[in-house]
């Protein structure tokens, strides 16, 4: 997809760092290096807006409330358990 | 793992990482700024976690692992100044209505991505309610209340709801899987480019959904709790049952999944505009031509 090189050699490589950085999943060097090279490479930045424009819209999508009776009847079913004693 | 390392030297320590408890400390915070990462938590409990021992699915085993977690859960402080031991079964209902039922609407949107329609949904969140309540002595407080009680979903969806649909676990997954992902490698972008974007960013929220909904469920599942509910790594581990390197490898191909999933539906709404924008900025030109 690209020959940009800064993230790795192959686009399964800097795919997978792209979603360790937005997961937060990376050491500070690893941080510093990618966030430097976001900052100045605009292919590997423009697939780092696309993934955070998914997760925005995975999280607007998926929140959801639940149906008002589901709360009362949980609440009436844990009214009829006797609690264990711990 | 399902990704390959590149040949560089970070990406290759890297990949030593991953094969050390080591790597568990560095994800447990998340998007740390470089000068966080290390040390901002001096007192955060060394992880213990022996995944090999994490098959068991009981409240009880969850609780005992989330007691190696840290107090990442809003209502800690609070938590943690319950003697359990000294509480009344009446406090410690009160206790479970005061702490757990104000998750009830996040618990129903992951079990929204579990079952297959909202009455499913609402079955599977009083099941895990009834059995979190009824387990809620051995919830260590102070621990990921919130993290318990997804995990306690997360049993509840494999041992009760999938039994009772007679479905074998995940029978279909390995075919839907090789030619989803077959068909996102194909892609010799990743699916999308900027350009798209903006179409990808009008697409209604019945189309993200029904974009998750068809990628197969392990995927879905951990791209709901990495994406939704911004958990690491580890805590997805432990909600699923699950090694870090599983939900590493379920995060990238899930993603890339649903990213190509989106870039269908955008094609089908968001070309359309932008080839009518196309046209009308040509009509435009042929205007000023004149």
């Amino acid at each position: 997809m690209s020959d940009c090189q800064g993230l790795g050699d192959c686009d399964d490589t800097r795919m997978q760092r792209i979603y360790e950085y937005l997961d937060g999943a990376l050491t500070c060097d690893d941080l510093a290096e990618i966030k430097q090279h976001l900052d100045t490479c605009e292919e590997c930045a423009e697939q780092y807006d696309l993934e955070c424009l998914i997760r925005t819209m995975v999280k607007r999508s998926c929140t959801e409330s639940a149906p008002e009776n589901l709360k009362n009847s949980i609440l009436d079913r844990i009214h009829s358990i006797k609690p264990v004693d711990a | 793992m399902s990704f390959r390392c590149g040949g560089d030297r970070t990406a290759a320590r890297r990949c030593r990482s991953l094969n050390g408890v080591g790597f568990l400390t560095l994800v447990k915070d998340r998007m740390v700024l470089p000068e966080a990462a290390y040390g901002v938590q001096p007192d955060s409990p060394k992880l213990t976690v022996d995944l090999a021992t994490m098959s068991t699915i009981e409240p009880a085993a969850a609780a005992m692992y989330e007691a190696a977690d840290a107090t990442d859960d809003d209502n800690a402080p609070a938590q943690a100044a319950v003697d359990v031991s000294a509480e009344s079964p009446e406090q410690r209902r009160e206790r479970f209505e005061r702490d757990a039922m104000q998750y009830v609407d996040q618990l129903y949107s992951a079990a929204m991505r579990m079952a297959r329609n909202p009455s499913d949904a609402e079955d599977l969140v009083q099941e895990a309610y009834t059995k979190a309540f009824s387990a809620f002595h051995q919830f260590k407080p102070g621990t990921n209340l919130k993290a318990w009680l997804y995990r306690i979903l997360t049993n509840t969806y494999i041992n009760l709801y999938r039994k009772r649909q007679r479905e074998p676990l995940q029978s279909n997954s390995d075919t839907i899987e090789d030619w989803q992902l077959a068909k996102a490698e194909s892609h010799t972008s990743a699916g999308l480019r900027s350009a798209e974007a903006e179409a990808l960013d009008h697409l209604p929220d019945s189309d993200v959904k029904n974009a998750l909904q068809s990628i197969p469920e392990e995927f879905r599942l951990a791209v709901y709790f990495a994406d939704v509910e911004g958990y690491a790594y580890k805590q997805i581990s432990e909600i699923m049952n699950t090694p870090i390197g599983t939900v590493m490898s379920r995060l990238h191909r899930g993603r890339k999944m649903l990213r190509d999933m989106l870039a269908d539906y955008a094609a089908e709404r968001g070309f359309k505009a932008h080839t009518e924008d196309q046209a009308a900025a040509g009509s435009k030109n042929q205007e000023k031509e004149k």
